[in-house]
């Protein structure tokens, strides 16, 4: 009976809905909403929360203007780490993951066909132009008449740094001390492993050749062993014990040793001491460049450039969080070259990030769709506690009349008082924000409206002689205002249930806005209020546009909806010729 | 005419009522979520005589009934206490920010109303016709849109982006203003205005334009209509002289809970605009726990509520003698 009475009052609504082409599109665009929310786990492309890394060939360039020395971000080499450049007599090469191979000549970066796969971590050119490099698992290859030759290795170690000696004669070193030497005669190759002096299993960082062919190696633990042109391996003492990550020599002798917290050590050239700098940075730096000229420049993670200028050392200021693994100093360019992982922060939309990412790499096409759910969630739930409220409140005080309707209708009036947000702001103040505070924020102060307009349909409804007969015929009170008159009201109730639910939506979106929605869930006024907060909004358009495009089409496909229903409840606005 | 006093007398009445409970409700709401309104002062590492006597200047130190009836009476008399944040009395904080917030609300207001009910009443007489859908489609949109996201958007573009306007505030510091009227009627301060009275504006449209259409399709049906039709009046003079004059009604009436509900409603237009008014003020004395002064706004900003639908009410028994005072 009350089933089939909620049907029939069910069908006019329904029917004006698909009668009307707006309130068709607000019912689809809201019922894709409703999905997007139901399904937002398999939507996502990304987890909401979770910090993005990428990697790519991150290039920094040098330029001076007057006395300001900026390094900036140029396009990058790819979207592979590149490990490590050299250059020599006009050409550079840089080597990445991946076996990728860039070279440089004339200015410009050109990706080179290799045939290796593995990472490739050192790279060395020699005068007549051949570059080996070396990479993971024992990967080698030499770069002779144009084209890359893979090297069979003895063993599968990790191969860290390479030097030529000679342009017959390289120096390979890598993990637990390895030290190869590589002697080409006309096109055979002779792989001679060396004994370390050591031989505990160090690991040697880089090489570097110095005017007497004889060639420097640093490692671990502050080790450093050179390798006279000779054969033999002897150990030199320089001023540290930390580990050194990177040596480069240049064609005068001038040298320049970096390491692990900060380490830098110089010498003038090949006669004087090893000198330990004073490095304004305290983190590792991972690789250096001396000129002949003196200039010398070292490099690390998060960015760190330092530049020598004078007898000290500078942090060069760089916006870019990129970690840089590699500097190379051209015939007229200076390069910092990188990067590792890094921090994916305030993309542009990409095909990775449909919606770009935000200050702290977070997905921002997986932050909106799980924002629906709170949307939504607030929306009908507000909406079906308000119109349950003030329904009934409408309904009791319309049909008893009397004391009973003033006092009802009081309240009201006090509640008509009370302004939406200072109120939530209030609510908030005096208790912690949740979910819980916001819903009832919304729903504590809309029911006033639904109560009124029922209450004075109610009042017309109960004069009427279908009421005036179920009374006579001994009805109850109850069954009277539930089964007689609230099926009259239904239009109205889903009128305004409707129109709350656009409310309700922006409500919560507003007070997430305002920092004052429930701490660690994803809403769309709350990926706004992050975007307000970082002061990033004035150049991420990606990150403010879609919520609010979100919050609009939401709200908009429910006023289309509430629109026809308004047509059901009050049938002289329907359009007449 | 004295049935019109006595319904006059009593809306007044129930007014004041509706504010004493709202003072009341207000008073016992703080009183529960905060038991100790001090503890944001006393944080600052004050020893414990120098507590107990900021206590009793709050009267902390007596039974809660007394304190109800201490807070009645500095309200009645206009005192709403001292703030802990800006230490200053919160009535001469609170009726600066009032200002300012009506110097943008009510020309934004006025604007959405002026524009809004003559197109909703043209939208009305051209029906069904794609103007009429348009015309709806646009002002539900701007309904649809909260404020604080079509307000970082136009900052974005008009400020950022084109520069022609500025970012936020009130007016380009530093700035001494010499008097109220010297403060308001600068070049300055009307460039401020533009973007923020815009977006109010737009927001705002869409309630007027669409109740002008809707009370003029009712009103289309009366016989008075038919009647002047039957004379062979022009649509326009019928339109403008005899529908829309009757039909303003409804749009009279929201137009006073908007302005009621202006005071404290657009929290979030200050806050993106950073405009020093009431709204962003009791933001701020919540994130503060200023409770002095977040109290004293919320009843400032109730008061204006009830004082404008009490007008409503005076308005509604002036305009339309069809009211009946029962």
């Amino acid at each position: 009976m009350i089933m089939s009475k909620i049907i029939k009052g069910l069908q006019e609504p329904l029917r004006a809905i698909l009668g009307d082409r707006l309130a068709l599109i607000g019912l689809a665009v809201l019922l894709s909403i409703v999905a997007m929310a139901l399904f937002a786990p398999f939507l996502s492309t990304h987890a909401p929360l979770a910090v993005n890394e990428r990697e790519e060939g991150s290039l920094m360039v040098r330029s001076v203007q007057g006395e300001q020395v900026r390094w900036e971000l140029a396009p990058a080499l790819g979207e592979r780490t590149l490990n490590d450049a050299h250059y020599v007599d006009g050409v550079g090469m840089a080597v990445g993951n991946a076996g990728v191979v860039w070279r440089f000549e004339n200015g410009e970066w050109t990706l080179q066909d290799n045939t290796l796969t593995e990472t490739l971590n050192a790279v060395a050119i020699n005068a007549e132009g051949d570059a080996l490099a070396v990479g993971e698992n024992g990967a080698m290859a030499l770069w002779r008449d144009q084209q890359w030759h893979a090297i069979e290795t003895p063993t599968a170690v990790n191969l860290l740094g390479v030097a030529w000696s000679n342009p017959d004669v390289a120096m390979v070193v890598g993990e637990s001390e390895t030290l190869w030497q590589l002697t080409w005669q006309d096109d055979d190759l002779d792989i001679n492993v060396l004994e370390s002096p050591v031989d505990r299993g160090v690991t040697l960082n880089a090489a570097a050749v110095d005017t007497d062919e004889s060639v420097w190696v640093v490692g671990e633990r502050g080790l450093v062993l050179r390798l006279t042109p000779e054969g033999d391996v002897l150990r030199e003492r320089l001023p540290t014990n930390r580990g050194l990550n990177h040596i480069h020599l240049a064609a005068n002798g001038a040298g320049l040793v970096v390491g692990e917290r900060g380490t830098i050590l110089t010498r003038e050239s090949i006669d004087s001491e090893w000198l330990a700098a004073t490095s304004p940075d305290s983190r590792a730096m991972r690789a250096g460049w001396i000129t002949e000229e003196g200039e010398a420049f070292a490099v690390g993670r998060s960015g760190i450039i330092l530049e020598r200028q004078g007898d000290n050392w500078v942090l060069a200021t760089t916006e870019e969080e990129r970690h840089l693994r590699a500097m190379m100093v051209t015939a007229d360019g200076y390069y910092a070259i990188g990067s590792d992982r890094f921090v994916n922060r305030l993309a542009p939309p990409s095909s990775e990030h449909w919606f770009g990412t935000d200050h702290l790499g977070r997905d921002l096409f997986s932050q909106n769709v799980h924002g629906s759910r709170i949307a939504l969630l607030v929306g009908f739930l507000g909406a079906v506690l308000v119109v349950l409220i003030g329904a009934n409140v409408g309904l009791i005080a319309g049909y008893f009349r009397g004391r009973t309707e003033t006092v009802l209708m009081r309240t009201v009036d006090v509640m008509y008082g009370i302004p939406f947000e200072p109120f939530a702001l209030i609510l908030v103040l005096l208790f912690e924000p949740s979910l819980f505070i916001v819903i009832l924020a919304v729903s504590l102060l809309t029911w006033r409206t639904v109560a009124r307009l029922i209450r004075s349909q109610v009042l017309s409804l109960r004069e009427r002689p279908f009421v005036k007969a179920a009374r006579v015929a001994g009805a109850s009170d109850l069954r009277i205002m539930y089964l007689h008159i609230f099926p009259n009201v239904m239009p109205l109730v889903f009128l305004e249930l409707a129109i709350i639910v656009g409310v309700s939506i922006i409500a919560e979106a507003t007070l997430s806005f305002l920092g004052l929605g429930p701490p660690q869930s994803i809403s769309w006024g709350g990926i706004l209020h992050n975007a307000r907060l970082s002061g990033a909004w004035r150049d991420a358009w990606w990150w403010n546009l879609p919520p609010g495009l979100f919050i609009m089409m939401t709200v908009l496909s429910v006023f289309f909806i509430s629109r026809s229903l308004e047509l059901v409840a009050n049938p002289r606005l329907r359009a007449r010729r | 005419m004295s049935s019109r006093r006595s319904y006059l007398i009593r809306r007044v009445i129930h007014g004041v009522m509706a504010l004493f409970i709202i003072a009341t409700l207000l008073f016992f709401l703080f009183r529960l979520g905060l038991p100790d309104p001090t503890a944001a002062l006393i944080t600052e590492g004050l020893n414990p005589e120098e507590r107990e006597r900021i206590r009793a200047s709050f009267g902390l130190d007596r039974p809660i009934w007394m304190q109800y009836f201490i807070y009645l009476g500095n309200v009645l008399q206009g005192d709403f206490g001292y703030s802990f944040h800006y230490r200053a009395p919160v009535a001469d904080i609170i009726w600066e920010r009032l200002g300012n917030t009506m110097i943008l609300m009510l020309p934004a207001i006025v604007l959405a109303y002026a524009v809004g009910a003559p197109l909703g009443a043209w939208l009305s007489w051209r029906r069904g016709s794609r103007a009429d859908t348009s015309g709806i489609f646009v002002g539900l949109m701007f309904r649809s849109a909260p404020m604080f996201w079509t307000g970082m958007i136009a900052i974005l573009v008009f400020s950022i982006g084109l520069g022609w306007l500025p970012t936020s505030g009130m007016r380009t510091l530093p700035y001494e203003a010499s008097g109220f009227f010297d403060k308001i009627f600068t070049l300055d301060f009307l460039h401020h205005l533009i973007l923020p009275a815009l977006i109010v504006a737009l927001y705002y449209l869409g309630s007027p334009l669409l109740i002008m259409r809707n009370t003029m399709l009712e009103v289309y049906g009366e016989d008075f209509i038919e009647m002047a039709r039957a004379k062979g009046l022009p649509e326009r003079r019928i339109l403008y002289a005899h529908a829309a004059r009757n039909a303003l009604l409804p749009v009279v009436t929201q137009l006073a809970v908007t302005i009621g509900l202006a005071a404290g409603g657009q929290v979030v237009v200050e806050v993106v605009f950073s405009w020093p008014g009431l709204g962003r003020e009791i933001l701020n004395s919540v994130r503060t726990s200023d409770f002095p002064l977040a109290q004293a706004s919320f009843l400032v900003m109730a008061a204006f509520v009830v004082t404008l639908n009490l007008l409503v009410d005076i308005l509604y028994t002036m305009l339309d003698p069809r009211v009946s005072f029962k």
